[in-house]
Formats: C-alpha cells, structure tokens, sequence
C-alpha cells in the first residue's frame, strides 16, 4: 500500500509522456508537421525559388559592382576645343585632288582629298594641336545632322595626327563634314557631377526626413498622453479616448510609407513634399505609440505624490510626466528622425524627392558608375546617422 | 480633528484591505499605524486624502466630510494634508527645489506653473523648509544624486512647503537604515511637537512605535485590533497583531 508521501510524488512514467521528446510521438504533432510541409511546399513553389538559377546568374551582377567599386565621384577638368572640314562624297564627275581645311586651336585639321567617292581612300591629318589629347573623329552629315564616329585616338607627341582610310561603300552621297573634337585633361580634379548632385539629394533626404519627424513629433506628442493607459484609466470616457488613440496609431502604422507616398504624390505632386507627407503620417503612428509606452513605464511614485499636494490634473502631467518622459521623447526623436532618413531614401524611388528619385533615375539609365556614387552616398549617410543618433541618445537617458 | 466611520474598501477582485474601521484623531496626535505588510495600513492612509477612493464609510476634517466632497474641493483639502512614502516619490530628474516647490502646485494657478515660476513668497519658504530639515545646500542638485534619506527629508520639505494640518507617512523609513530612520523620524516627531501637525504615520517597526507615537492604532486583516498608548503593547498583545510565530525586532 502507497503511503501518502508516496502518492505525493509525482509520477515519472507521466513525466516521460508529458515531458521533452513526447512532441514525436503524438499524432497532432505529426499532423502539425505534415501541414507545415505542404506550407512550405507551396510557398517553395509560389514564391519561384530557384537557387541554382542565383548561383548561375551572380556574373550578372558585374556592373553593379564594378559601378559600386568605381563610383563616379571625382572628374578631371578638361578643355575642349573643335573643328570641322567639308568633304564631299559624291559620284565620278566630282572628285576633286584639293584638300579642305580647317583651323583648330593653333593648329590645323586637313581633309586629303576634299571630294571622294564611296569606297575612295581619305587621309585625314592634324598638325600643330595640343600633344597627347584625346581625339575623336567623327563624321557628320550636313543636312541631316546625323554623326558616326571614326575613330577615337590620341594626339602624337609632336602634336599631329594622321589616318587613312576607304569610306566604306555603304555611305551614300552629300555634303559631310569631318569633325574632330580635342580634349586634354588640365591635371585638376574636382567632385564629379553625379557627385555633386548626390550630396544635394542627400542633403535633401536628410532635410525631409527632419521635417518630417519634427511635423510628426507635434502631432503625436499631445496625442500619446491619450493613448496612455496609466493617464487615462479610472473612467469611462478615459478608456474611451485611450483606445481611440491607439487604435488611431496602430491605423497610421500600419499602413505603409511607400503606398502613403503614391497617395501623396497624386494629392501634391511627386517630389519631396510628397516624401515628407507619407513619412510623416507613418511616423505618427510609429512615434504616438512609442511616446505613450514610454508615458506607460515611468515611475507612478510622482504622480502620486504631486496629485496628494492638492494639483490638478495638468499641473500632475507638468510635474510628475513630463520631466520623467522628456529624455526618452527625445531619444525616440532622435531614433526615428535616423529611421527616417533610410525610409526617405526608399520612397524616393516611387516618387518622393530625395536622393532615391536619383538613384532610380540613375539605374533606369543603366549609369551604374553614377548609381554607385548616389549608393555610397546612402550608405555613409545612414551610418553617419546611426552613430550620431545612438551617441545621443546614449547621452540623453 | 479627523474622524473616520466605518470606512471599508474592497479592491476590484474582492480582497478587503479595509474593514469598517471608525477612528478619531485628535489635533496634535503623532498616531502610529502598525500592522503585517498587506493589513491595510497603506490603503487606509490613502483612503483619507482619497489616492485611493473608499468603498464605504466617511471620513471627516475638521467636520467637512472627504468622502463627499467634488474633485475641485478634494484639492482644496488635499492641501491641508501632506503626504511622504516609503519610496520618496520624488520626481527624479528634477532639481530639489523644483520637488519642494511642487508642494505650492495646490496654491498655484496652472497658467503659472506651466512656465514653472513660482511665487517669490514660495521660493523663500522652499529653501527655509530645505534648512529645516538641513539640506539647503542641495537645492539645485538633481533629486536622483542625494542619499535615501536625504530623499526622504526632500519629501518632508515638499509636503511642508504645504503648510498642512495633517501629515500622512506611509511607511516613511522602511526603505532606510536604521540610523537614518531615527533621522528621519525626529524631523516628523519636530514637526508635530513644533507645528502642532497631526501626524498619521504608518510602520512595520513597533519599536519605532513606542519611540515616538502618542498613541497606537494595529490594523490586522484591514480590521482594528488595538487602539491605545504604545506602552501598554505587551507580549500578548503583539502576537495578536503580528501572529504567534512573530519575535519582536529591535531597530537600534
């Protein structure tokens, strides 16, 4: 017969079926797993994963990375200069012997002969230009404007430059012009263009992402002391109120910042302004309900003492909330501003302003050198941001 | 005079922290509220500046009924009554003379305490207050740099800055050592001896009872179990408040 300490011990043969490993063995666990496998089947199958494919394809992704390795930060200044000389092709009758000619710079550029048939032979000849410039021969068709290139050179050490060639057959008759264009490097560098306009962006990116936070700050600071359980509980009305605003923060939040700004782009336009209206209505949402969990977790012990002094209500928020909530606001602040200016670079690229509409434009145009420049841009940005922002607010709480 | 009948409070779930307790206070009485942790000791003293609302009974002061009395005129009693605690409750981050001066937001209209400037008179009384209970020296420290008692004198200078009739301490030393609670205690026992403040104070302590109360009142179970001088506490009479396993404590 079991004694009665016995039968207070527990049971290990229930343990062991109740305990670790029991998950195998139970038919609802098997259950569970085969419906995760066809969950996974179907989202494997869905979702076109195709592995090998990424493997095989990476070489695609060279002038991605050759733009990112080389981003078109800094140019040399370079002068230019050009001329163009006649040269006429036509038929028999009018092949002449003569040369055109045309000065360029100091120099001289000379067409060998001026009038050729198709297929002809033509010696183009520079002398007394600049040594070791960058040429480029083109040829241009007087009436309609159209340009092919010949040959893309550099000038001799002595300053000349000579080629002889057949015009091939193909060209048909008229009046064209040989056009030589010559630059030189001046040994000065400076920012590149996509530099230049980079920084601007981002300098607006960082702008927009401030006035965007500091729009949603005002909206959203008033409103989390209503969405503050520990303000607004003791009545009906306060819970009211209390889960309005909640709710009206979770609505804000969840909707995201990349479909707001389409909405916003077709309210006031593409461009910053539409960046800055989708972010801050997102940020509201965001902010309300960190602003009002943090009005949640302070310390209760003021409040009670400031209300037994015989204070009202708005002189316990002044007293007992406020200066407990104040460098946690602003390390939110500070938080969501840095957030924010991420955020701003990626609805840039559906339309709001900022260094993302460059990006994608820049993309678009298959200039990944440039692309490159606008990403490192993004990327220094963003850590510069995090760095100052976490040094903050490490300072603040 | 405070007066309380038949006050009751049942929290929400059912637990009875109060139970029909009638009491009488006398201007001038330092009365000490003893009793287990969870006897109601707290809940009572929060029943009268009404933290806490009370289920039922009445609480007088000075014959005007607390218990009835609008949110508006509740503030023209709560400052008569000043409050410490056993955790201070002092705002933090907040400079000492900002935390003494919060106890004239009863006196102050909210317009002026929104830009935070107090009456002259008030900063005059807020660094006398901070002499008495010797810290002047600490007025613009931030309240979270001073020690665990000089905390609590910081709170006792605030509920003074009141200039009430009736002090409430909820457990006032219980978070300090023993050396710093007889600190602490004088300050209260100087106040009512000078001032003629009645002093409601409640303590897990029955040697700090009979050191400086008047009178003694021991709540067990929310229910009034003994109401007399603190001399007349025997062995008996402590096992009936504290149990039959209790030993008594000394705190030197």
């Amino acid at each position: 017969m079991a004694t009665i300490e016995e039968a207070r011990r527990p049971d290990p043969a229930a343990f062991r079926k109740a305990g670790p490993g029991a998950i195998v063995a139970s038919w609802r666990s098997l259950l569970f797993l085969a419906i995760a496998i066809a969950a996974y089947a179907y989202g494997w199958q869905i979702t076109q994963i195709d592995f090998p494919a990424l493997v095989l394809n990476l070489p695609k992704a060279q002038r991605i990375v050759v733009g990112l390795l080389q981003p078109d930060v800094i140019a040399e200044e370079t002068e230019s200069i050009s001329a163009s000389a006649p040269l006429r092709i036509g038929d028999a009758a009018s092949v002449a012997t003569g040369a055109s000619s045309s000065s360029i710079g100091a120099g001289t550029l000379t067409v060998t002969p001026g009038a050729i048939r198709a297929g002809d032979e033509v010696t183009l000849t520079l002398s007394g230009v600049r040594p070791d410039s960058d040429l480029r021969l083109s040829l241009v068709d007087t009436t309609t404007g159209n340009s092919r290139p010949i040959r893309n050179d550099k000038t001799g050490s002595s300053g000349s430059f000579n080629l002889t060639f057949s015009m091939p057959s193909s060209v048909s008759g008229g009046a064209y012009t040989v056009r030589a264009d010559l630059s030189w490097g001046l040994g000065r560098w400076r920012p590149s263009e996509a530099f230049i306009l980079s920084l601007q962006k981002t300098i607006e990116t960082i702008f927009l992402a401030l006035m965007a936070t500091t729009f949603a700050m005002i909206v959203s600071i008033p409103l989390s002391f209503l969405g503050a359980r520990n303000l607004m509980q003791g009545n009906r009305v306060g819970w009211a109120v209390y889960y309005a605003t909640r709710t009206f923060f979770n609505v804000l939040r969840s909707i995201e910042a990349l479909i707001l700004v389409i909405i916003m782009a077709v309210v006031v336009g593409l461009g910053p302004f539409a960046g800055v209206m989708a972010i801050v209505i997102h940020s509201i949402g965001a902010m309300g309900k960190l602003y009002s969990e943090s009005i949640e977790s302070i310390d209760a012990g003021p409040i009670e003492a400031i209300t037994a002094t015989g204070a009202d209500r708005f002189q316990v928020i002044l007293f007992a909330v406020v200066p407990q909530v104040v460098p946690q606001f602003l390390s939110f602040t500070m938080y969501r501003w840095d957030i924010n200016v991420r955020l701003s670079t990626v609805i840039g690229l559906v339309g709001g302003g900022g260094i993302g509409f460059l990006l994608i434009q820049y993309i678009n145009l298959l200039q990944w050198n440039q692309a490159g420049a606008a990403l490192w841009l993004i990327g220094i940005t963003v850590m510069a941001m995090d760095y100052a922002s976490a040094i903050i607010r490490a300072r603040l709480v | 005079m405070l007066r309380i009948e038949h006050l009751t409070k049942v929290f929400p779930g059912g637990v009875v922290a109060v139970d029909d307790v009638s009491l009488t206070v006398p201007d001038g009485e330092f009365l000490v509220i003893i009793g287990l942790s969870g006897s109601g000791k707290s809940t009572l003293l929060r029943c009268i500046n009404r933290l806490v609302e009370p289920t039922s009974g009445r609480i007088f002061l000075n014959d005007v009924e607390i218990t009835r009395l609008s949110l508006a005129q509740l503030r023209q009693v709560r400052k008569r009554m000043g409050m410490i605690f056993q955790q201070f409750n002092l705002v933090k981050r907040s400079s000492v003379l900002t935390n003494v001066l919060s106890g004239r937001l009863g006196t102050v209209s909210p317009w002026q305490s929104a830009v935070g400037r107090f009456p002259l008179p008030d900063y005059h009384r807020a660094f006398a207050n901070l002499e008495r209970v010797g810290i002047p020296e600490k007025a613009y420290q931030r309240a979270d740099t001073l020690s665990g008692g000089q905390q609590q004198r910081v709170a006792i200078a605030r509920a003074l800055m009141q200039e009430p009739q009736l002090m409430l301490a909820d457990e006032p030393v219980a978070s300090l050592d023993p050396a710093t609670s007889h600190s602490v205690m004088k300050y209260l026992e100087e106040i009512n001896q000078q001032d003629g403040i009645t002093v409601l104070c409640n303590l897990h302590f029955l040697s700090l009872a009979r050191r400086y109360a008047t009178r003694v009142v021991a709540l067990k179970q929310g229910a009034i179990v003994y109401d007399g001088p603190p001399r007349q506490i025997d062995q008996v009479r402590f096992r009936e408040i504290y149990g039959e396993e209790a030993v008594e404590v000394e705190i030197a």
